[in-house]
């Protein structure tokens, strides 16, 4: 029995296909203007990569993420914070605190040991401290993301940035750049002030050990660094993609709703 | 989910709810009466009825920016004073005679003395209303409210009797006596209406004379006698707050499958809660209701245990699963209750979740995401999803 769980977010839509507790497929594409569009296109590449017909092979679809009310053939979707917390659970039952730094916004949820999500917070409309805030970042640094987190890696010295709005931020930088700081520590500063930006949201719920740090965001290394450093604990790596993880969660629960369904 | 209604009356009262204006407004001021603006909780309308004129609850509904306004306020005021003011500047709040406010907080300050300044309406009255819930203050807000009947009276000419305080006391009496009606509907395990149609009900009332209003809601309520009730809901929901006067909101909510039940809101439950008593001295049962006895919002010193018993009260009494609260971002009054709340409720075992919501609505993706997964964490707890 297959099952998906699709993720479309702002950025990206993600999909896992699971087969008895078991992940059998996962895609990562970058999202179209249509979630519409962009789950069936994951949704067939993911389905292909396993030799699958796509949708009519699936028992049961879960969707999530922001595009998840729009899509005429998932069966059900649930929110990307329950998502995240039932991923993130299964691929570590001791995590407590699940820390998502997406696309266009970022969540700290608390979990218990069964997995449920006992309380969150999330930030408000704007960007701040998300993919799209570093996405606008690297391009005014004049470089790829992937070279935005090893500059970063590499700051001895990380500048002190405070604007948080990527506007703002993108001036401040740009008054940094015409300093001549060193574009590292301009990197460095910038992964150091979301960090910020996340500790408050993450005093609002608590960082109960053991913390995992999921979304795109997460490949980030630096970002997942200079957390660690502030909270003063490890951030837990996880044997997936820690971008798939709300992906998973809906593919988690996908597989429950079809032993269900066919009991 | 939406109860099937014979009539129009609801959707009459979603249109007054919708916009500033209305048919009924419009009809009184054909006729020659005058419409006084109202900020916003804490104004005895009945004294203004009692007068022969409409109170008007103020807001700005449909609003659709601020520019208006930036020149006049700084950036830590509130989204409802710009967005009313706005319209004021654009004269969409025109038909009104008069305005009368209280000093509710700093931002509503600053609004009056702007719009004494830039908009100049004929006739301007402002109360400090006591920050404190006690005797003394109620002594002193009934000398405020003899001052306001005598300015009234003096500027439009008018004679403002005890007999016709004490008739427009027991018009708006009726009034709440019909909306507690409602709210008890909401009780049953299949409430007939939802809470967003609830909601415009009330901010209705705050728009159009009561007579008429009283008159409509009666016909509304025969009709939920008799009507089906709503059962395709997941959770029942709470929702917590001060002055927001768009049922869309709720409607966000509810459209997350839940039913808002019912609510602690400045157009809600706390101002139905109690009626004004009608047989003592009309001014001084006026005063003492909105500084004793009426459930006070947090802007009132003193009144926190009572609210929180208030709030855990209702949500016991409408049995429901979990409560949501909601503040104007940079609203210092709700920003501290939040606090509160957040606390209080843990403590009882109530679910609860707070949103940060603009007074005009305009992206709702992320309270629809919090309002899901808040329904989904307490399904979670009721059905071990
Ligand atoms: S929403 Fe808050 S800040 Fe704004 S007018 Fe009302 S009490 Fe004052």
């Amino acid at each position: 029995m297959f099952v998906a769980g699709i993720d479309l977010g702002s950025a990206t839509g993600k999909v896992v296909i699971m087969e008895n507790d078991r992940v059998a497929s996962t895609v990562v594409i970058r999202s179209t203007a249509s979630p519409e569009k962009t789950a069936a296109l994951a949704i067939e590449e993911a389905a292909s990569k396993i030799g699958l017909k796509a949708v009519s092979d699936l028992e049961y679809i879960v969707g999530t993420g922001y595009g998840r009310s729009g899509v005429s053939f998932i069966t059900e979707n649930i929110s990307e914070i329950t998502c995240h917390a039932k991923g993130a659970h299964w691929l570590n039952p001791g995590i407590r605190t699940v820390i998502d730094v997406g696309g266009q916004d970022c969540k700290v949820i608390s979990v218990n040991a069964d997995g449920k999500v006992i309380e969150f917070a999330m930030n408000d409309k704007c960007a701040a401290g998300t993919g799209k805030f570093f996405e606008a970042m690297a391009r005014t640094l004049d470089c790829s993301l992937d070279e935005f987190a090893a500059l970063a890696l590499r700051s001895g010295n990380p500048c002190s940035i405070t604007k948080q709005c990527s506007v703002f931020a993108e001036s401040e930088v740009i008054t940094l750049i015409n300093n001549g700081e060193r574009q590292e520590d301009i990197a460095g500063g910038l992964i150091d002030s979301i960090v910020r930006r996340l500790l408050s949201m993450i005093y609002r719920v608590g960082a109960v050990p053991q913390v995992v740090l999921t979304g795109g965001c997460a490949r980030n290394m630096a970002l997942v660094k200079s957390l660690e450093v502030s909270l003063g604990i490890p951030v837990i790596r996880t044997k997936e993609d820690p971008q798939i993880t709300g992906a998973l969660g809906a593919a988690l629960f996908a597989q429950a709703k079809a032993l269900i369904q066919n009991k | 989910m939406n109860a099937q209604f014979k009539s129009t009356i609801l959707q009459d009262f979603r249109k007054t709810a919708a916009n500033p204006v209305n048919v009924s407004l419009q009809e009184w001021k054909k006729s020659g009466r005058k419409i006084i603006g109202c900020m916003y909780h804490y104004i005895p309308e009945e004294i203004i009825t009692a007068a022969g004129m409409l109170p008007y609850r103020m807001k700005a509904v449909g609003s659709k920016g601020t520019e208006l306004s930036e020149s006049c306020f700084t950036q830590i005021n509130c989204g409802f004073v710009r967005h009313l003011f706005d319209s004021g500047v654009r004269g969409e709040l025109g038909f009104i005679d008069g305005l009368v406010s209280v000093n509710n907080c700093d931002h509503i300050r600053r609004f009056y003395e702007n719009w004494q300044k830039k908009i100049k309406t004929p006739y301007m009255h402002f109360m400090p209303f006591p920050k404190k819930s006690g005797r003394e203050q109620a002594e002193v807000y009934r000398k405020e409210l003899a001052d306001f009947k005598n300015s009234l009276e003096k500027h439009f000419n008018v004679q403002i009797t005890d007999t016709k305080l004490k008739k427009a006391i027991e018009l708006h009496n009726e009034t709440r006596r019909l909306q507690r009606e409602l709210y008890e509907l909401r009780k049953k395990k299949n409430p007939p209406i939802t809470g967003a149609d609830v909601h415009a009900v009330m901010v209705a009332s705050s728009s159009m004379p009561k007579e008429k209003y009283n008159t409509m809601l009666t016909g509304l309520l025969e009709e939920l006698y008799t009507g089906e009730g709503i059962s395709d809901y997941s959770e029942r929901i709470m929702v917590v707050g001060g002055e927001l006067d768009d049922p869309k909101f709720i409607e966000v909510i509810e459209s997350q499958g839940c039913l808002v039940v019912a609510d602690s809101l400045g157009y809600g439950y706390r101002a139905i809660a109690e009626d004004v008593d009608t047989d003592i001295e009309p001014l001084t049962a006026l005063a003492e209701y909105h500084v004793l006895k009426r459930p006070a919002c947090p802007r009132i010193f003193g009144t926190t245990f009572n609210r929180n018993d208030f709030v855990r009260h209702i949500a016991e009494e409408f049995k429901v699963d979990g409560v949501i609260s909601v503040r104007l971002p940079l609203c210092d009054e709700w920003s501290f209750e939040q606090v509160n709340l957040i606390g209080y409720l843990k403590k009882h075992g109530i679910p609860h979740l707070t949103l940060d919501i603009d007074y005009i609505l305009s992206s709702t993706g992320q309270i629809k995401t919090r309002s899901q997964a808040f329904l989904e964490t307490i399904s979670g707890t009721k059905h071990g999803r």
